[in-house]
């Protein structure tokens, strides 16, 4: 569209100007590029060994808590009522049915798993019914193992890991029989990543 | 009569004016077209959805005066709104109601420009943005019903934002970026985009998808107003039970736009591929469709093959919409019985739909072409005997007899409607006031008819036999019937004198040409 550059120069004096320009509109932009942080919400919380609350405002203890019996806790509590009520921070804490190993009165009888499927994310619940005894998602009907946390049935037992494994708390018993959560690593490897899912060594249901 | 309703006074001047004002306006190149009789609401679907877009504009603002996007108060507020604010049940009914009705206007509006083939001749831009803006409508319903925070709300808001999330690399960052950390932000930034971020994007695609023609059809639009009222009426939207993240929901089954996407979820396929994927690539396909028809004709008759696409997509979304729909009500079997479709069996049947959506193209084709062809033979041999088109004529009294008659109706309306609310019963009032409205609809209609009437010239009263010589046909001039047939169909105001009165060429969505088209057919 400009006349053609003289042989030997690479670019017209036209086009050379019309580069500038275009690095000038580039560069003029380019601080914003960062404003995009402002987007996701950084909420910083700080993972401390806390209390297993129920909803009834108790804290949690082997001697009284029902066998084959689970309540939804909370972890990490910020102290706000809004944050609180997130379901990000839900946890569904089980006391293994008996033949589970439900009946023993050390931790080895407690799971806390996150409460968001892994498929999409609604609230499944530990069904203790007889033909049950499993954590049920009503959205689509995903299953998972008490004892592992493992998907068994449903879309997220189809998913590839982590993404077919439930995140988890692991629990401590004082000498009083009450429960505690250890401060988790909300990583894959480790604690697992609530929505996300968790690596799990050794799970074979 | 001693009166006339013509006189000239300042108010009437005023607005005259302020009329004229408007070629200052982006209106400019607008046409406004206000039928002098019925004309198909087909041709002015895309107006029709405008207008319970302004409805949920008008009805949504005035909730925002109540709901707090906070995310254990959201339900309590929208509770507030239905059974303390006066009016709020009338508004949120109306507003859930025109959701729906404007999601199905667009549907319905998309596929009768799909099948008249009028996204052809330049109007490939008109189709784009209006794909675009069907997508953003439904984005656009679903954030609204999400941001009751109830069971199916919390539920939806989980499904959207895990989808996001499985989008591959750039899914968790999307998510955040868009949605935020958890459900406080989700409720929070849904309200946003709901109220703010959506109606503006669909602004602007309307400024675009805007056609220069647009058909103001005054019954029409208080006949969908008024149906919206008396869904609302017989049907109250429900309020749903508050979530609470300690017992979480049993089953629950998205809006009717979704559960065609919710039949893929529950196949237990891959999510992303599901709920992403495959929307995806029916909204793209259905965009790309004018540059995939090469037809040089507009009728779906014409078009075998783009009739039978279109035939198929239909009868996957009805199809899937009904399977999304149905869960085994058999409580006994497992959630995963009840709840999963077998993806084989889904996919099969989409298959299958395919050679029968073809099939049944064929078959419509063939019989609309026979049907035309009978037509033909019969209006020759009518042609043949001197037999004119039939038309239903009022007499001029019984159009005042009915108006009265309507307009006592809507007092009695009124009354009722009052009476309703007083006694608390809403949605009876709702219904009755969606009655009055749709009765305003039918008083429209009959003045315009007979505003019409009474401009064609009386008939000669008939003479006794006609001095001519051996005219077969009866002596009663038919003249003036055939002759209202002729005439333009539509009083058009034109804003702009210098657009072009009209331009059929251009096949754009206005029933002007349609109509036009229509009478070039008889």
């Amino acid at each position: 569209m400009t006349q053609q550059p003289e042989k030997g120069s690479k670019v017209s004096r036209r086009d050379f100007l019309k580069l500038l320009a275009a690095a000038g509109t580039v560069l003029s932009f380019t601080p914003f590029i960062d404003w995009g942080k402002f987007m996701p919400n950084p909420i910083g919380s700080n993972l401390q060994k806390a209390k297993v609350m129920l909803p009834d405002g108790t804290h949690a203890n082997a001697k009284t808590f029902q066998v084959n019996h689970s309540e939804a806790i909370r972890y990490p509590e910020t102290g706000d009522r809004v944050l609180d009520e997130e379901p990000f921070r839900r946890w569904q804490f089980i006391r293994l049915p008996a033949e589970y190993g439900g009946d023993r009165n050390d931790v080895s009888a407690f799971r806390a798993y996150s409460m968001v499927c892994l498929h999409l994310w609604c609230l499944w619940r530990y069904w203790p019914d007889e033909n049950k005894k499993r954590g049920e998602c009503p959205c689509h009907g995903s299953m998972y193992e008490p004892r592992t946390g493992k998907a068994i049935a449903g879309p997220a037992a189809l998913q590839s890991p982590p993404a077919n494994v439930l995140p988890k708390l692991d629990l401590e018993v004082d000498a009083d029989g009450f429960l505690w959560i250890l401060p988790p690593v909300m990583s894959p490897n480790a604690n697992g990543v609530v929505g996300f899912g968790r690596f799990a060594k050794g799970v074979n249901v | 009569m001693s009166t006339t309703l013509k006189s000239e006074n300042g108010l009437v001047r005023f607005f005259k004016w302020l009329w004229n004002g408007l070629e200052r306006t982006m209106f400019l190149g607008l046409k406004f077209t206000f039928p002098s009789r019925f004309v198909s609401p087909l041709g002015f679907l895309g107006m029709l959805t405008f207008i319970t877009f302004i409805i949920l504009g008008i009805t949504g603002a005035l909730l925002m005066f109540y709901y707090e996007p906070i995310l254990d108060r959201a339900w309590d507020s929208v509770q507030r709104i239905n059974d303390v604010i006066p009016y709020g049940f009338h508004l949120r009914n109306l507003h859930y109601h025109a959701s729906n009705a404007m999601v199905f206007l667009a549907l319905a509006h998309m596929y009768y420009q799909y099948f008249s083939g009028r996204y052809k001749i330049r109007n490939e831009v008109l189709w784009v943005t209006g794909v675009t803006l069907g997508t953003v409508t439904i984005l656009e319903a679903f954030t609204g019903y999400d941001i009751l925070y109830n069971e199916r709300a919390e539920l939806a808001i989980s499904i959207a934002a895990s989808l996001t999330n499985s989008i591959p690399v750039m899914g968790p960052d999307i998510r955040e970026a868009v949605f935020g950390a958890g459900f406080a932000d989700f409720v929070l930034r849904f309200y946003a985009l709901h109220v703010f971020i959506l109606p503006i994007v669909m602004l602007g695609l309307m400024a675009v998808h805007f056609p220069r023609f647009l058909v103001f059809d005054v019954p029409m639009v208080m006949a969908i107003s008024g149906a919206i009222f008396v869904t609302g009426g017989v049907f109250p939207v429900e309020l749903g039970t508050k979530f609470s993240p300690a017992s979480p929901p049993g089953v629950t089954v998205p809006e009717w736009y979704l559960t065609g996407l919710y039949s893929y979820l529950r196949s237990q396929y891959d999510k992303f591929v599901t709920g992403v994927l495959w929307p995806g690539l029916f909204i793209g396909s259905l965009a790309l469709i004018p540059f995939i028809d090469r037809y040089k004709r507009f009728s779906w008759k014409d078009r075998p093959l783009i009739t039978a696409i279109g035939i198929t997509s239909l009868a996957q979304i009805i199809v899937t919409t009904y399977w999304g729909f149905y869960i085994d009500p058999d409580r006994t079997k497992s959630l995963t019985e009840r709840l999963v479709i077998d993806p084989v069996l889904l996919y099969l049947v989409m298959l299958l739909l395919v050679p029968l959506s073809f099939g049944f193209t064929y078959m419509l084709i063939k019989l609309a072409r026979h049907a035309e062809f009978v037509n033909k033979m019969e209006a020759a041999k009518k042609k043949a005997a001197g037999e004119t088109r039939k038309s239903i004529t009022l007499p001029e009294n019984w159009t005042w007899a009915l108006i009265v008659v309507l307009l006592v109706f809507q007092v009695y309306l009124n009354i009722s409607a009052y009476y309703a609310a007083t006694a608390g019963f809403r949605n009876v009032e709702l219904f009755l006031v969606g009655i009055v409205l749709i009765t305003f609809a039918g008083i429209f209609h009959i003045y315009r008819y007979a505003s019409q009437q009474a401009k064609i010239p009386k008939p000669a009263p008939p003479k006794a036999p006609a001095p001519k010589e051996a005219a077969p046909k009866p002596v009663v001039q038919p003249q003036p019937v055939v002759e209202v047939a002729q005439k333009p169909v539509q009083q058009t105001i034109v804003v702009n004198p210098n657009v072009p009165a009209k331009n059929p060429a251009t096949g754009s969505v206005d029933s002007q040409t349609m109509a036009d088209s229509r009478n070039q057919d008889k």
